[in-house]
């Protein structure tokens, strides 16, 4: 373990500590036990991997100067830092190098990549390994030649310095202290030719590695033949396999003028696209936002009738996709993105794990009564925080199964980080502008240098495409309203309390509702049977037309369409032909057509000529005066009898009670075999319960206050009895303390914010009272993280099992 | 929020408020990518169709054209994948190109190399393909012009055929306008058609379709073959020529059933076109009988698929359609597309009713009740028969009597679908009757009888339903039909279209058995016709009768 790293650590205030925590999240999950496990953890491979992936370009560029400039774990002064990354720029851009140099290094020194005062900035261990060809170098001289046999490595010698004096120490060391003379380099690189040199240069700003059959041949300057043998004569460059070489770093420092970046710039690179009018893109964001809930809508009602299954694996069938999106009419891919979205709303969820079928849930009832703006806020915010990525549907994973809309392995753990920022970079473009996706993607490149690549860029390539049709982006221009959305996700982490005050921004919904189309309650009948709503109707109108016609077209407007059909459907939902014309005069904005109003009528006057009822046995009597004296008679009254012909009645009652009933009464009926009880019904609506869906945390997770400070206060303390090396406390003799539960609870709280140690009671998990001196930490979920003195270590000690609580002194 | 009188729906239908102020330009500035799919009174609906898209291409709009007409006439914000689409969709047309080279005969040129070797790659296009001439370019079997563009079409990747044309055999053709002269519409259509080269005319029935024809003749100066429907029709074109061009009883030849006259000008019927004999078509040598220097096809929509095939072969050659609908009902307008050619004129039927060139036509439904017995005997009878059954039923007869006697004094037509029926109604009307078994003889003087007002009332089967010219006829009464096809129904209304003498309106009455299917078909008809733009009426056969 580094010592001096963990002393600087150490030697932190418990702010820059938590500052530390708070940018690496990873280091306090779960909580190291001490300073040094923080250490351990801070500098392995992983976490530091993962500190560099939160780099922009330009702080990665200082690492990686650091890291050239400083080899062997040397230490850089800031002076000379500067100089060399000034020259990695283009002449004229230094003089605004100073104040993002100064906030890089800070921020590396804050996330311990970097430490040491700026006369020597060093570079944390661990930070070197994860590091393979920092700015495309290839590895030192010293490596590379590492396991060249001596004598190669002398007649190496003998070609680089040409018969001068040798240098003293190891054959390795003599070698790599001769290449790093730029002279010597520079002379050698005269000697082999422009063909060598013009090689040299396609590796000079990496990849430092290149292919070439037969690598480790013997060479040397006399026997050299092609451009490429006189470069291993010379130990410019030097073989790493059998059929690969490679560039010394030292001889691609030369090559590069001293340089260790090309075209460094400490700036992001600004985005560029076509210019539009930012208001018609707002507007066009807004007809988007408004037809995407209102496809949310329509999937929600027709799953309320027809629901489709839950697959086995989790998610939804292929055909039901293809039919969900046939019915909706958009491509299958934009109806993938509408099930996910209302999914991850909570709108619709599947009944059953097994065997289930996908229903709205009660929360879709609630969400349907809301305005559009409000609708609309819901899908958006539910799609910017789900980590699911739809776009992959209908691929297949690297086991080769098919992925599903709402299968469970559709999920991806960057997903809501990427769309984050994805829609973070379009919010920041100037209003109006529609940023390229080459552009896009060149900025996210620069904000995370390392995490690029084909699937990310895939990625955001989704989001782009999921933006604009949810209505985050009208034209490619970020929305005013999906503006306010992202702002809003960013202030209120992580607890989304409106404490608005009267001076806040708007809300996204408040900013969406003035661009959303006037809700018209009015439509033009034609004379071919259509109604055409020349905007969104207004709600009772739209549900009305929905029932007594069939809806056609959508998009701005919508069509609608009377058939025999439709209206029947109409009036066996209790309107009469008189009120579906009054309805027709009321609304239409023309008179309404002659063929409409007939078809009205017609339909009617057919509608209901043909009765069904429900009974459950029927009387038959040839005599109708029997069947009168039957029907007058008070104890047959229960039977609820119905007469439907002057020799027919029908009861309510079964056929058993009814032959009892009558048979009691002094008749003497004969039960008759027979069957047909039509039952009418409609499919009613079905609901769900809202799954208890995790919800990921929006974006990179970021740890509240309390759990940094927390974190930082059971480092310490773990590092305070390290240190000490203290023995475990013997637990004070005595009753074990009791307190009522609620107690214990407060106590414990109390103890955490004055960092306070404490005596309880606690049972173990075979039941055995004992007893514990403790420095509480964090209570949460029913567990209390703790330092146990009594055992020298940090416990998570079950709430329900501390018997009791007291104070120490 | 703009208040523009047009509405873009997501399935790529626009909706145009005909009512609203800027309801024409706006017309004016869709009808080249968008077709006119229904006009009903209010609000007018069109389509955008990739084929539209590249037929606005081949008319030289550019999509920078249409998206900006489409957003400056939009009352809500356009979706931007509707806009994006369209262009895409236009950027597709004349990346490719077929033109003719010195060196190698046919091309297939492209801008986009990428695209060429898409279509290189394309197994059903490969055998058509010559050598490779260079990156951008490759030979093309001089044979298969037509079936390449075909299956580029297909593709998605409709070529621009930019070849060229042959002259053909020069014979002279001038127009006699004596005691006429050309609609400006008809000048425009035939001008139109010239500059594209090949193409498509669309004007709807009674628009004088044939002048178009004869006034492209007079452009293309040339022996000319003309395909038409059937013998009737063939004999139609020839008095028409006659009466419209310099044209002689001796230069105009006909090739049908009966006669084989190969001359300048020759008019094949499709029929006799696609004769086969022991599985050979006997009659392709036509195509070649002449160096043809125009070829002009009646009533595109119609065109049977083997035509296509002896079209693809004569890519060489002027080609012009003229149809009053470019609606197929089996689907092969892109066939038209790609081998005939774009579209290159189009005026809506409402248009030229306003301006008086087709008599506005009221249509009329009347409902028949059928009688209590009649009803039970549809009831029982098997499904293939109940169409007949309703649309024969004997209750049609009285009302169709009434009809007649109300428009007593006009000339009018009844046509149906059934002999029997017709036979009866003949009977009952005192009316000659024009069916399928009728020589063509006696059909022309009937015609002419008609024509002259000699008779008032003729009753015609489906025979009559193409291409006759019936000046005269002001009232049509429709019993009953092919099950509701907006083909036979667009040809009917054709009928009683043409402009009249005394400047009249015209009527159409269907006259349809309630409850039935025949009421079933008639809603198809009552939707083709409203969706036209005709006032449509459904009135009681009881209210009619009771009116005697």
């Amino acid at each position: 373990m580094n010592t001096e790293f963990t002393e600087w650590l150490r030697g932190l205030a418990d702010e820059r500590l938590r500052v530390l925590v708070a940018a690496r999240p990873e280091l306090i999950t779960p909580v190291p036990a001490h300073l040094e496990g923080l250490v351990i953890r801070a500098t392995s491979p992983s976490a530091t991997g993962r500190a560099l992936d939160r780099l922009n370009r330009f702080a990665l560029a200082v690492v990686e100067t650091l890291l050239v400039m400083s080899p062997d774990d040397g230490a850089l002064s800031y002076d000379d830092l500067r100089k060399t990354v000034a020259r990695s720029m283009p002449s004229g851009d230094t003089a605004h190098l100073e104040e993002p140099l100064r906030d890089a290094v800070d921020r590396l020194q804050a996330m311990a990549l970097v430490y040491g005062p700026d006369t020597a900035l060093r570079l944390a261990p661990g930070v070197r390994d994860v590091s393979e060809t920092p700015a495309g170098l290839g590895p030192p001289a010293t490596e590379v030649f590492r396991h060249h046999p001596p004598e190669r490595l002398e007649e190496l010698i003998q070609a680089v310095h040409r018969g001068r004096p040798g240098r003293e120490g190891a054959v390795v060391e003599r070698l790599a202290g001769l290449l790093a003379e730029g002279g010597i380099v520079e002379r050698l690189l005269d000697d082999v030719g422009p063909q060598a040199r013009a090689a040299l240069d396609e590796l000079a700003w990496g990849p430092p590695t290149g292919r070439l059959p037969n690598a480790r041949r013997e060479v040397s300057v006399a026997t050299a033949q092609s451009p490429i043998e006189q470069l291993l004569a010379r130990g410019l460059l030097a073989a790493t396999g059998d059929d690969s070489v490679v560039l010394p770093r030292e001889v691609a420092l030369v090559l590069r003028g001293g340089r260790v970046h090309r075209d460094l710039h400490p700036g992001a690179p600004s985005l560029d696209g076509a210019e539009r009018d930012q208001s018609l893109a707002d507007r066009t964001a807004a007809g988007q936002a408004f037809s995407f809930v209102r496809t949310v809508e329509e999937l929600c009602e027709h799953w309320s009738v027809d629901a489709p299954g839950t697959l086995r694996t989790g998610g939804l069938a292929v055909r039901d996709l293809k039919r969900i999106a046939q019915l909706l009419d958009v491509p299958e891919w934009t109806a993938a993105l509408v099930v996910e979205v209302t999914h991850a709303a909570g709108l619709v969820a599947s009944s059953a794990s097994v065997d289930g079928e996908w229903l709205p849930t009660t929360a879709y009832d609630i969400w349907r009564v809301k305005a559009t703006e409000d609708r609309w806020e819901a899908l958006a915010t539910a799609w910017l925080t789900s980590d699911r990525v739809p776009g992959l549907v209908g691929e297949r994973d690297d086991r080769d199964r098919l992925l599903n809309v709402l299968h469970p392995e559709l999920r991806r753990p960057a997903a809501a980080e990427v769309r984050l920022r994805t829609l973070r970079v379009l919010a920041s473009a100037a209003s109006g502008l529609a940023p390229s996706s080459e552009s896009v993607r060149e900025r996210l490149a620069f904000e995370q240098p390392r995490r690029r690549g084909a699937y990310r860029d895939r990625l955001v390539d989704f989001t782009v495409r999921e933006a604009e049709h949810i209505g985050f982006t009208g034209l490619g221009v970020m929305s005013v309203f999906g503006r306010g959305l992202l702002r809003g996700a960013e202030q209120s982490r992580p607890a989304r309390e409106p404490q608005r005050a009267r001076s806040a921004p708007a809300t996204p919904a408040e900013l969406l509702a003035p661009l959303l189309p006037e809700p018209v309650d009015h439509v033009v009948l034609q004379a071919d049977l259509t109604a055409v709503a020349p905007g969104p109707l207004t709600s009772e109108l739209g549900r009305w037309l929905a029932l007594a016609a069939d809806i056609e077209s959508k998009g701005g407007a919508t069509v609608y369409r009377f058939a025999e059909s439709s209206i029947r459907r109409a009036l066996d939902a209790g309107s009469s032909a008189d009120d579906l014309v009054a309805m027709l005069e009321k609304h239409s904005t023309t008179p309404v057509p002659q063929p409409l109003r007939y078809l009205l009528t017609d339909v009617a006057r057919r509608h209901g000529r043909i009765r069904v009822g429900t009974a459950s046995a029927y009387v038959r009597c040839d005599d109708p005066s029997l069947l009168d004296e039957m029907m007058a008679d008070k104890r047959a009254v229960p039977l609820r009898l119905r007469r439907l012909a002057p020799t027919v009645v029908a009861s309510r009652s079964s056929r058993a009670v009814v032959v009892d009933s009558l048979r009691a009464i002094g008749y003497s009926p004969v039960a008759e075999s027979s069957e047909g009880d039509v039952l009418v019904t409609r499919a009613d609506s079905r609901r769900t319960e809202r799954a208890a869906a995790s919800r990921p945390a929006l974006g990179p997770s970021v740890p509240d206050a309390e759990l940094v400070a927390a974190s930082v206060r059971a480092i310490r303390a773990g590092d305070e009895a390290h240190l000490a090396r203290r023995h475990p406390v013997a637990a004070p003799d005595g009753q074990v303390p009791r307190s009522p539960s609620t107690g214990t609870v407060m106590a414990l709280q109390e103890a955490i914010r004055q960092g306070s140690r404490v005596w309880i009671g606690y049972l173990d998990s075979q039941g055995h009272a004992t007893s514990r001196i403790l420095e509480p930490a964090r209570m949460e979920g029913g567990y209390l993280t703790a330092y146990d003195q009594t055992r020298a270590a940090i416990h998570r000690f079950a709430l329900h099992r501390i018997t009791g609580v007291a104070n120490v002194n | 929020m703009s208040d523009g009188p047009l509405i873009v729906q997501s399935d790529k239908t626009l909706l145009l408020e005909v009512e609203h102020e800027r309801a024409d330009d706006c017309r004016k500035a869709i009808a080249p990518f968008a077709e006119l799919e229904r006009a009903p009174e209010h609000v007018h609906t069109y389509r955008v169709t990739p084929l539209a898209l590249w037929n606005a291409r081949a008319a030289g709009h550019d999509a920078e054209q249409v998206i900006d007409a489409l957003i400056s006439f939009s009352r809500y914000p356009v979706p931007h994948a509707l806009l994006v689409d369209i262009a895409e969709t236009m950027s597709r047309y004349g990346r490719l190109k077929l033109e003719k080279s010195d060196l190698y005969g046919l091309t297939l040129t492209s801008t986009d190399k990428a695209v060429l070797e898409e279509v290189l790659r394309a197994r059903k296009i490969q055998p058509m393909l010559g050598e490779r001439i260079a990156d951008d370019s490759v030979a093309v079997h001089p044979s298969e012009r037509g079936n390449i563009k075909q299956a580029l079409l297909k593709l998605g990747w409709p070529a621009e055929d930019l070849a060229g044309y042959v002259n053909g055999e020069a014979h002279p053709i001038t127009l006699t306008e004596d005691t006429w002269t050309l609609r400006p519409y008809q000048r425009d259509a035939a001008d139109a058609f010239w500059h594209g080269g090949s193409g498509v005319v669309v004007l709807p029935c009674g628009a004088g379709k044939t002048i178009v024809g004869a006034a492209a003749m007079a452009h293309a100066q040339a022996t000319t073959l003309i395909l038409v429907t059937n013998t009737v029709s063939a004999h139609q074109w020839k008095q028409e020529l006659l009466k419209r061009t310099s044209l002689t009883e001796d230069e105009i030849g006909e090739y049908t059933g009966t006669k084989k006259e190969i001359r300048p000008v020759t008019i094949a019927t499709y029929q006799v076109m696609t004769t086969r004999r022991q599985g050979v078509y006997r009659h392709l040598e036509l195509f070649d009988a002449r160096d043809w220097g125009l070829v002009i096809y009646d009533e595109v929509h119609l065109l049977p698929a083997p035509i296509f095939r002896m079209t693809a072969d004569l890519q060489a050659r002027r080609r012009v359609g003229l149809t009053a609908t470019l609606v197929r009902e089996d689907g092969r307008e892109g066939d038209v597309f790609s081998l005939i050619g774009p579209k290159r004129y189009d005026a809506p039927w409402k248009e030229m009713e306003n301006q008086g060139w087709i008599a506005p036509a009221d249509c009329v439904e009347v409902r028949v009740t059928l009688t209590d017995q009649e009803r039970l005997a549809y009831a029982m009878a098997e499904s293939e028969e109940r169409y007949r059954f309703c649309a024969t039923t004997p209750s049609k007869t009285r009302v169709t009597e009434t009809l007649v006697r109300r428009h007593a004094g006009e000339q009018v037509l009844v046509i149906g679908q059934y002999i029997d029926q017709l036979d009866e109604l003949a009977e009952h009307l005192n009316a000659p009757v024009i069916k399928g078994e009728t020589r063509v003889k006696e059909r022309e003087r009937l015609y002419q009888a008609f024509r002259d007002k000699e008779i008032q009332v003729l009753v015609v089967s489906k025979v009559a339903n193409f291409s006759i010219d019936l000046p005269e006829a002001s009232v049509a009464i429709q019993v009953s039909g092919t099950f509701g096809s907006r083909q036979e129904e667009a040809q009917r209304l054709g009928r009683v279209l043409r402009p009249k003498a005394s400047g009249g309106g015209a009527r159409f009455y269907s006259v349809v058995s309630r409850d039935t299917v025949d009421q079933d078909f008639a809603a198809h008809r009552q939707r083709f016709l409203a969706e036209q733009g005709y006032a449509y009426q459904i009135i009681d056969a009881d209210d009619v009768l009771a009116s005697e």
